[in-house]
């Protein structure tokens, strides 16, 4: 029973990670065409450097995805602490209102925050993409702290004050810290789902700052060229980066064993 | 405090000062702008070749800034908010009527203009936009049939073969409403530019015949489909995509079908309001050479309005390529797609019973 289960769950993750994988072999693929293989070549990775556009996309994409996601984290930890600490009057209606961007249709949300903008005068731009990218990545953040902090429990914070920390001692020292992987969490689901995120940003963008997904939308008009297919090998390998510089300083942390006294 | 804090505190800054930057470079580059030291242009991917934009640059000093849009209705929809920013944008021919009915682009100054001679009759006065008073036709191309003759056994002459029952589970046709019926009326012989709503429900009907038939709507990956042979037929629209299939693989065809076919142009526009005008007309100006007009074809593989262009082009294989540069005498029935105004609800109305049958 065990080998059925672990073979279904091999199959599921080829499964998933076949497309992946076929995105990193053709972009190493001399034929313009997609269906056939002609060849290996480092040609796409050479026109990918220097398409100056999709540059200009790729960084506009990771600062509106990196300024959203903190912008998301440290609201969403707010209100989150605020939730679960205290008894809020109406705390269910604020917490509903937090998650209707969730429900709401994003091309409703994004030609109501075009609207808005325009009626106020904030010309589209940075600050309207960032501003669009928190109202969708504010409820998946708010979610995944409020399920953190309800988890913690309440006696550490009792303790810390019981041995005379403040109460920004008791949260820079004792909650912070024991929330720090679900912060993390919040901050790469925020950061993802801006950066993947193409209806709020047709609308919220501005002159020059088009993101990348939908510089690589509106290129299927003209045709899908291999070079997409570089920039996704060269995103997943980035991705993979990450994940291994966390993972080994995670390793080095469980190997070192819990902190001495001292620090 | 310890090297985990100081670690979280130093990626923030990082955050929050390059989104700072690049908030305040955003800001200083559009305020610079006053002047006619920058120009905004709002087109469709892969149809603007860098080689122009750089060219323009360097002989006028001018900053070009391109962003592009997925689709009509997207860039419609920017520019109806208002404040958009832009000052050319690159509207297809029904695209324009839209923009002009709820006045987003300019009357165009011809006598501003140098070169308009250039342009090919067709596209001089065109239905869409009478005398050119909105728009300055750039790009151009054919809806038509892309098929394998491998796979078919034989040669295709028009929108009737895509009903051919022999190509049962091998035709595609594309996944856009205006394109569909394009096929739908001129195979019953009615016009595609036809308002009547008798002639539309007759191809409503014709569509709805043909739907068991199909392998699927598709306007993504049909070229990869003909060319590999999975696909038999497919509607095509002319361009780089049709044109790397037919160079691909000897057996695949790109025609325009004997019942007529339709043109798609996209042209520029100035947008109503912008002050970047004089920015704008050298722009058009620069474009209309036909020296620049041939770079359209030689980098991005499209068609070109411009007359004069088609000696300079330097790959000619590409000028004889029929994916991209219809033959003229398979034009002669092909016809402009054009807004069809009040009767796009009866479209619309036959598309949704259409895809859901």
């Amino acid at each position: 029973m065990d080998r059925i289960i672990s073979w279904i769950a091999g199959a599921v993750f080829v499964f998933l990670y076949i497309p992946i994988a076929a995105v990193i072999v053709y972009s190493f693929n001399a034929s313009e065409v997609g269906y056939r293989f002609d060849g290996l070549t480092l040609r796409w990775y050479a026109e990918l450097f220097g398409d100056r556009m999709l540059g200009d996309a790729l960084r506009t994409s990771l600062v509106v995805g990196l300024a959203a996601a903190v912008l998301s984290t440290i609201i969403g930890l707010l209100s989150a602490y605020g939730l679960v600490r205290f008894r809020v009057r109406g705390r269910a209606v604020f917490l509903a209102a937090i998650l209707i961007p969730l429900i709401v249709p994003e091309i409703v949300l994004g030609v109501s925050l075009l609207t808005i903008f325009s009626s106020a005068g904030i010309p589209t731009g940075y600050a309207t993409l960032v501003l669009g990218h928190v109202v969708i990545t504010l409820p998946l953040s708010t979610l995944v702290l409020v399920g953190a902090m309800s988890t913690l429990d309440p006696s550490l914070g009792e303790a810390a004050a019981d041995l005379g920390a403040s109460p920004w001692q008791t949260f820079a020292r004792v909650i912070l810290p024991l929330l720090r992987p679900s912060l993390m969490a919040a901050f790469l689901l925020s950061f993802a789902t801006s950066f993947s995120n193409i209806v709020v940003s047709t609308f919220t963008s501005g002159v020059g700052t088009t993101t990348l997904p939908l510089r690589i939308y509106s290129t299927l008009r003209t045709g899908l060229t291999p070079e997409l297919n570089a920039l996704g090998t060269l995103l997943v390998l980035a991705t993979l980066g990450l994940i291994l510089v966390v993972g080994v300083s995670q390793m080095r942390r469980i190997l070192a064993g819990p902190p001495t006294p001292a620090a | 405090m310890n090297t985990r804090h100081r670690a979280v505190g130093a990626v923030l800054a990082v955050g929050v000062l390059s989104a700072l930057t690049a908030c305040a470079s955003g800001a200083g580059t559009d305020s610079a702008g006053g002047g006619s030291s920058s120009l905004s242009i709002y087109a469709w991917a892969g149809e603007i070749p860098d080689s122009v934009i750089s060219g323009f640059e360097k002989e006028t000093g001018i900053t070009v800034t391109v962003d592009t849009f997925d689709s009509n209705e997207t860039m419609i929809s920017k520019l109806a908010a208002g404040n958009s920013g832009y000052d050319i944008v690159e509207p297809s021919q029904y695209a324009v009527q839209l923009l002009v009915d709820r006045n987003l682009v300019a009357q165009i100054d011809k006598s501003k203009l140098e070169g308009f001679d250039n342009l090919a009759e067709k596209f001089v006065d065109p239905s869409f936009d009478p005398d050119n008073a909105h728009a300055i036709p750039w790009a151009w191309g054919t809806t038509g049939i892309l098929y394998n003759q491998a796979c078919t056994g034989k040669e295709i002459t028009g929108w009737a073969d895509m009903w051919d029952p022999a190509y049962s589970g091998k035709i595609y046709m594309l996944d856009n409403m205006l394109s569909a019926y394009i096929a739908g009326l001129q195979v019953e012989g009615l016009s595609a530019t036809t308002t009547s709503q008798d002639d539309i429900e007759k191809a409503t009907q014709k569509l709805i015949e043909q739907k068991p038939l199909l392998a699927g709507y598709n306007s993504q990956n049909y070229a990869d489909l003909v060319g590999s042979g999975d696909a038999c037929i497919a509607e095509a629209y002319s361009g780089t995509t049709a044109a790397k299939a037919v160079m691909a693989n000897p057996d695949v065809h790109y025609i325009i079908p004997e019942e007529g076919g339709t043109l798609w142009t996209d042209s520029f526009s100035v947008v109503e309001g912008t002050s970047n005008t004089d920015a704008a007309y050298k722009w058009l100006n620069y474009t209309l050479r036909p020296e620049v007009a041939a770079l359209l074809t030689d980098d991005a593989s499209l068609a070109s309005t411009n007359a004069g262009a088609l000696e300079l082009v330097k790959d000619q294989s590409l000028v004889s390529n029929p994916a991209i540069y219809a033959p003229a005498d398979s034009l002669t029935k092909s016809e402009f797609i054009v807004d069809p105004g009040a009767a796009l609800s009866y479209f619309q109305d036959g598309w949704t019973r259409l895809r859901a049958s």
